[in-house]
């Protein structure tokens, strides 16, 4: 009974006290409480999913014995099990979360439609587990009921090894949810529109465009042979670039202005980064179809438009790593800030390294390696993980109005995930290219190149192990904030001060 | 940039570029591929049935993760190593939905895995366990894909012939299943031995 009143007090609190400027603050949280949390629950149930999944394939790539008599968890099961988790399960909940927040606090009015939002992310959640489930149980159905499915099992796409049934699912969950984020921009009342609303409507929009294209080209009138591996990338690219980096970026362009209290330097040319990332990101991928049977022409703008990268890149870094710098000292004040500290020099790498790993002389050593496994993982992992986790404690603090339960909590999933994530990128992309060299550079038998590959494998094992760990405290953190009894200090409106507003700041 | 439409118009136009400048373009380019014919002879050749079968065991295992489908002339050992006599090129996967290419190499590729002289007996053995013919492959064993049964009399002729230290006990014997079969089948029917106009061999035109 104890629980269940103080989940009811996390879910609508009281509060006392007076102050003229929280009061629209509240009644903001106030309008998205309930769903707000819904995708912070469902993101960090997700995250922990995923990483335990990416534990399991990690050790089978040195022990391929473990766990090896299941047939639902062999391997070819289990990884594509770990990305679909880790994408739409943890970084769009998450996304969505940090985005639709910024959405309703930057135009400054409480939204409405609380029922679409509600209907929407709980059939995507849904859909996530039926089509996760669909993989693992691929040609595990009995015949009679393998019949009522198009196909049964997996689809051999990057990150879109989910069944063909359930893509219609997910799409219409998605545009529900994506209107939803239209509407609660279309009610603001602050008309100045901030670089972060821009990104979070570009990437909504993207998915809606992309993932319709999925649909149609290759699950409804599947193109022709090697043109649905080239949809395919096309498609894994620009979700990566277009949808998720530009949730994080969004994360990135609040927090820092909000928490340091001073605007972004170079902001105005925000606008030049953002139309030029969208222009080249979208066309970057394509660069590592390089020698296959798709034309080669597509390769070659591939490339082009990965060095076009090069110029909203310079530009994030300087206004970024100006800002932080700045105030270099005060990242370490707030635990949010030092999460997103490492995610945007995370970014930064990860722009470097994806710019590198489009060139043609790269990708004749690490073409088919675990490089661009390990160029992606610092994309996911690296940035847009480390973004949307300090900004979940940001909201979650705001939303819930109550203190972090424990400092050291937070600080055990900020260092688990910081070493973690280090481990694994660098070990995917040190021993890609090591693994390219000798399966592209030489005729040295695959088995010697598994037995050379042991040891970075097991460096990828600890590391995923270590980011499961800090997960997991994330967890326990989330539940001890939502569960615990409200104290007389939480109960007032002045638990916490807010720096001016952005809007103010920022232009 | 005060106003959500001309954001999304703008996007809209951004991606729509993209869409169409490296999905599109492809698809009218070379999305009707027909069939080549030598000496009425189809290029490239159709699965039989039961190789059809196992490359739906193929997609449901996920073997795509860790092997591929092609072979480049251009880059890397692909032909020295025997994983292919020729560039892969689009008409070599027109009768393929969903296309199996893959872009990970854990293994080796398997558009040539039916030649050379790896039989039947060969491939049960390897997806029993990888470890009875490939010593240190870290590829996972399909052992569940393969029943275990007591023998009633003689021996199934089906049964697998395993070496001394992977033997079952006496009174059993291990058997593949339709699933395994037709993997296997599917395995063997993997052969780019023919040659298109626009991949020619290149030994014979001396490269």
């Amino acid at each position: 009974m104890k629980l269940i009143s103080n989940i009811c007090s996390s879910l609508s609190p009281e509060f006392s006290g007076d102050s003229k400027h929280r009061e629209g603050q509240l009644s903001i949280d106030g309008s998205v409480r309930f769903q707000l949390l819904g995708l912070i629950k469902s993101a960090i149930f997700w995250l922990v999913v995923s990483i335990l999944f990416g534990l399991i394939a990690s050790i089978k790539l040195h022990s391929p014995g473990f766990l090896g008599h299941c047939e639902w968890l062999t391997y070819g099961k289990v990884e594509p099990v770990f990305w679909n988790s880790l994408i739409y399960g943890w970084l769009f909940n998450a996304g969505l979360a940090c985005s639709f927040w910024l959405l309703v606090r930057l135009g400054g009015a409480p939204a409405g439609n609380g029922f679409l939002l509600t209907v929407s992310l709980s059939i995507w959640n849904v859909a996530l587990i039926v089509g996760l489930l669909g993989i693992l149980m691929g040609g595990m159905l009995p015949i009679t009921w393998r019949d009522s499915f198009t196909v049964s099992g997996q689809l051999p796409y990057e990150w879109l090894e989910m069944p063909a049934f359930i893509v219609p699912v997910l799409l219409a969950a998605f545009l529900g949810m994506g209107l939803w984020g239209v509407l609660a921009f279309r009610e603001r009342v602050h008309r100045v529109v901030y670089a972060s609303q821009w990104y979070i409507l570009a990437a909504l929009f993207a998915f809606a465009w992309i993932y319709t294209v999925v649909q149609v080209m290759l699950m409804s009138q599947p193109a022709q042979g090697t043109l649905q591996y080239l949809i395919g990338s096309w498609y894994a690219n620009n979700l990566l670039m277009v949808v998720i980096v530009p949730f994080a970026l969004a994360v990135v362009y609040y927090m820092l202005p909000k928490v340091l209290g001073k605007p972004i330097v170079g902001y105005n040319h925000s606008g030049k980064a953002f139309w030029s990332w969208i222009l080249f990101a979208s066309s970057a991928g394509s660069a590592e179809l390089l020698y296959g049977p798709v034309p080669s022409w597509v390769s070659s703008v591939g490339i082009i438009a990965a060095f076009g990268i090069l110029y909203p890149l310079s530009i994030f870094s300087i206004q970024f790593l100006s800002t932080l710098f700045a105030s270099f000292s005060r990242i370490w004040e707030t635990i949010s800030l030092r999460f997103i500290f490492f995610g945007c020099i995370g970014f930064l790498l990860f722009g470097c390294y994806f710019i590198y790993g489009s060139l043609r002389v790269t990708q004749d050593v690490v073409q088919f390696s675990s490089f661009n496994n390990g160029v992606q993982l610092l994309g996911l992992l690296g940035f847009a993980t480390m973004v949307f986790s300090g900004c979940l404690y940001f909201i979650l603090s705001r939303l819930l109005n109550k203190e972090l339960p424990s400092a050291g909590l937070a600080e055990l999933h900020f260092w688990m995930q910081l070493l973690g994530v280090f481990l694994v990128v660098s070990s995917l992309i040190t021993g890609g290219m090591q693994e390219g060299e000798l399966m592209n550079g030489s005729v040295t038998g695959v088995l010697s190149i598994v037995a050379n590959m042991k040891s970075y494998y097991a460096m990828a094992t600890l590391g995923m192990g270590l980011i499961l760990v800090g997960a997991i405290g994330f967890m326990i953190s989330f539940s001890m904030l939502l569960l615990s009894e409200r104290s007389g200090k939480e109960t007032t409106v002045n638990l916490i001060e807010e720096s001016p507003d952005l809007e103010v700041s920022a232009t | 940039m005060n106003r959500g439409p001309f954001i999304f118009i703008g996007v809209f136009i951004v991606l729509a570029f993209s869409w169409a400048n490296l999905v599109h373009k492809p698809v009218q380019e070379s999305g009707q591929l027909a069939a080549y014919f030598s000496d009425s002879e189809r290029m490239p050749r159709l699965l039989p049935g039961e190789a059809e079968q196992g490359r739906q065991v193929y997609q449901q295992m996920g073997c795509v993760s860790c092997h591929t489908q092609q072979s480049r002339l251009e880059s890397g050992f692909d032909i020295q190593r025997g994983w292919g006599s020729r560039q892969s090129v689009a008409r070599d996967y027109i009768d393929q939905s969903p296309s199996l290419i893959g872009d990970r190499r854990l293994g080796p590729d398997l558009s040539n895995a039916a030649a050379g002289d790896r039989d039947r007996e060969w491939h049960h053995l390897h997806f029993y366990n990888p470890q009875i013919t490939s010593k240190g492959s870290n590829m996972p064993s399909y052992s569940f894909l393969y029943d275990k049964t007591a023998v009633m009399g003689q021996k199934s002729d089906r049964a697998l012939n395993l070496p001394e230290e992977f033997a079952v006990e006496s009174g059993y014997q291990i058997v593949p299943s339709r699933r395994a079969e037709a993997l296997v089948a599917y395995m063997l029917s993997l052969q780019v031995d023919y040659d298109l106009p626009e991949a020619p061999n290149p030994e014979k035109i001396g490269l």
